[in-house]
């Protein structure tokens, strides 16, 4: 028998709540507030209440998949970044680069977020970055 | 046990201003007389109460509701409960 | 404190001990076990309070062999009686260390979050409900205003269902605020009032007045004064107050078996006309 707790941050939205994990036997058993912490001082909406529900769903996504004849195809890492990196060159090819949009996100780290807007820019070379805390 | 739990209930209801309209009455089948005249007295009861006031929250713009409050300034004042029925924030169209 | 603890895991009194630990100026709390013994350098009493109750329970659950340890405020002792009247919690394998607690007259040993409410703003105290308010203040309004008053607080709920989760006595797989039949699902914000009145039934004769939901409530909806006027209204008709003694809750009664003797009633009428 092991029970841990472990202090985390909530991945949903970019608030970014404190939320502290029950780990037993090395499985996420349950998900609260951290009392403590400073953004959301013990207190989590429904989703934050519920991660250790989708961390243990078995409809969990945990490899790429690739559409083809009309239903998903399971696939690595390697060949779904080709396969998109082909699809985007045909893409601004055909339409012009502002044909894409590079959606980023709060949960990501600055570098993360500088990195893709320096991906659009320059390697696309599309305006089109938007994020989603600017909605 | 039931008489204690309506009245537990009653007690609850009347806590969040919902008092007055849970009533419970044994009556045997044989005391007709008695029967529609409990209904007769609840029913006039009940109509005196007014309307429910929680109809006026089953409304879709609900949540609006406290921007609309704080932009009208109303207030509870002890004149203002006096007079007008409809002022406090959330009693909804009488 | 530690030596006890020490002690305990040592001779084998307990296999596990929840307390709090001091994890980077957070207290969290931390099952301390024979393997990581050293850490008890850091258990501290904590000034917040998570429902350890409410894991140790559900640890005894899932080892049936397990004894455990457990540091308790005088509100996880009172949950614990009350879960284990509910045979949520076998109490001859849960031990207990007492912490000095709420509502201490002197505060500042007090370890306990919830001393200091935080006060209400003047919108809230205009329109809603002071959450450090008394039941007697609150019926003090006209029921018009009262209910005026409780709506507001009640539709500023976000449904995120917290004040059930953290609940130290809440235990059941299946919850009636779940249940489409019972409570409108998908909307927002939930079926007022029938949501809330809905669980504050379901604590008459169970809450043991910790407080955790209140502070897990994002709308700082003032619950603990809602379930205490529930409480008392179960005082008053059952003379029970839930986590204290050894008798089952009125509400567990089904039929004419009561183990408790009822209180006689006033003026011959279960239901005046108010």
């Amino acid at each position: 028998m092991e029970c841990k707790f472990v202090p985390s941050v909530c991945s949903y939205c970019g608030v970014g709540c404190g939320v502290l994990f029950k780990v037993v036997d090395g499985k996420l058993t349950g998900t609260l507030p951290l009392k403590t912490h400073p953004v959301n001082e013990g207190r989590l909406c429904v989703k934050g209440w519920n991660i250790h529900d989708f961390v243990n769903s078995y409809l969990r996504l945990k490899s790429p998949l690739i559409r083809a004849f009309g239903r998903f195809i399971k696939t690595d890492w390697e060949e779904a970044i080709k396969i998109t990196s082909d699809r985007l060159k045909d893409i601004v090819r055909q339409h012009g680069p502002d044909s894409v949009g590079v959606l980023v996100s709060a949960k990501m780290s600055n570098e993360e977020n500088y990195l893709a807007q320096k991906f659009a820019r320059a390697v696309i070379g599309t305006n089109n970055v938007d994020h989603c805390a600017r909605l | 046990m039931t008489l204690k739990r309506m009245r537990f209930l009653q007690e609850v209801l009347d806590f969040v201003g919902l008092g007055g309209r849970l009533h419970m009455e044994w009556i045997s089948s044989a005391e007709a007389q008695k029967f529609a005249q409990v209904v007769t007295d609840f029913t006039e009861k009940i109509r005196r109460l007014g309307p429910n006031p929680l109809h006026a929250f089953i409304q879709p713009d609900m949540i609006l509701r406290p921007r609309v409050v704080a932009a009208s300034g109303l207030k509870s004042t002890a004149a203002e409960k006096e007079d007008a029925k409809g002022s406090l924030p959330f009693t909804g169209k009488q | 404190m530690k030596d006890q603890v020490k002690k305990w895991l040592e001779s084998g009194t307990v296999d596990i001990f929840l307390g709090m630990k001091m994890v980077d100026g957070h207290p969290l709390p931390h099952a301390f076990t024979l393997g990581n013994i050293s850490d008890l350098e850091e258990l501290v009493p904590g000034t917040v309070r998570y429902p350890l109750e409410t894991f140790a329970a559900e640890l005894a659950a899932e080892n049936p062999d397990a004894r455990i340890g457990l540091a308790a405020r005088e509100c996880t002792q009172r949950a614990l009686n009350v879960l284990s009247l509910w045979n949520q919690a076998p109490t001859d394998r849960i031990e207990t260390i007492k912490l000095n607690c709420c509502p201490s007259p002197l505060k500042e040993h007090a370890a306990c979050s919830y001393l200091d409410p935080p006060e209400a703003g003047l919108f809230k105290k205009h329109f809603g409900i002071d959450n450090a308010a008394d039941p007697e203040a609150v019926a003090r309004f006209e029921p018009r205003e009262r209910f005026s008053r409780w709506m507001y607080e009640f539709q500023k709920c976000i449904k995120c269902y917290g004040c059930r989760n953290i609940c130290p006595v809440c235990f059941c797989e299946d919850c009636s605020l779940e249940h489409k039949d019972l409570i409108g699902t998908g909307q927002l914000p939930p079926e007022a009032p029938i949501f809330h009145l809905v669980r504050a039934v379901h604590m008459a004769g169970r809450c043991i007045d910790c407080g955790l939901c209140e502070e897990a409530c994002p709308a700082d909806i003032p619950l603990r004064l809602l379930y205490r006027k529930v409480n008392a209204v179960v005082d008053d008709l059952f003379d029970y107050r839930a986590g204290e003694g050894e008798q089952p809750p009125p509400f567990n009664i089904i039929g004419e078996r009561p183990s408790l003797e009822p209180k006689p009633m006033e003026n011959g009428s279960a239901c005046p006309q108010r």
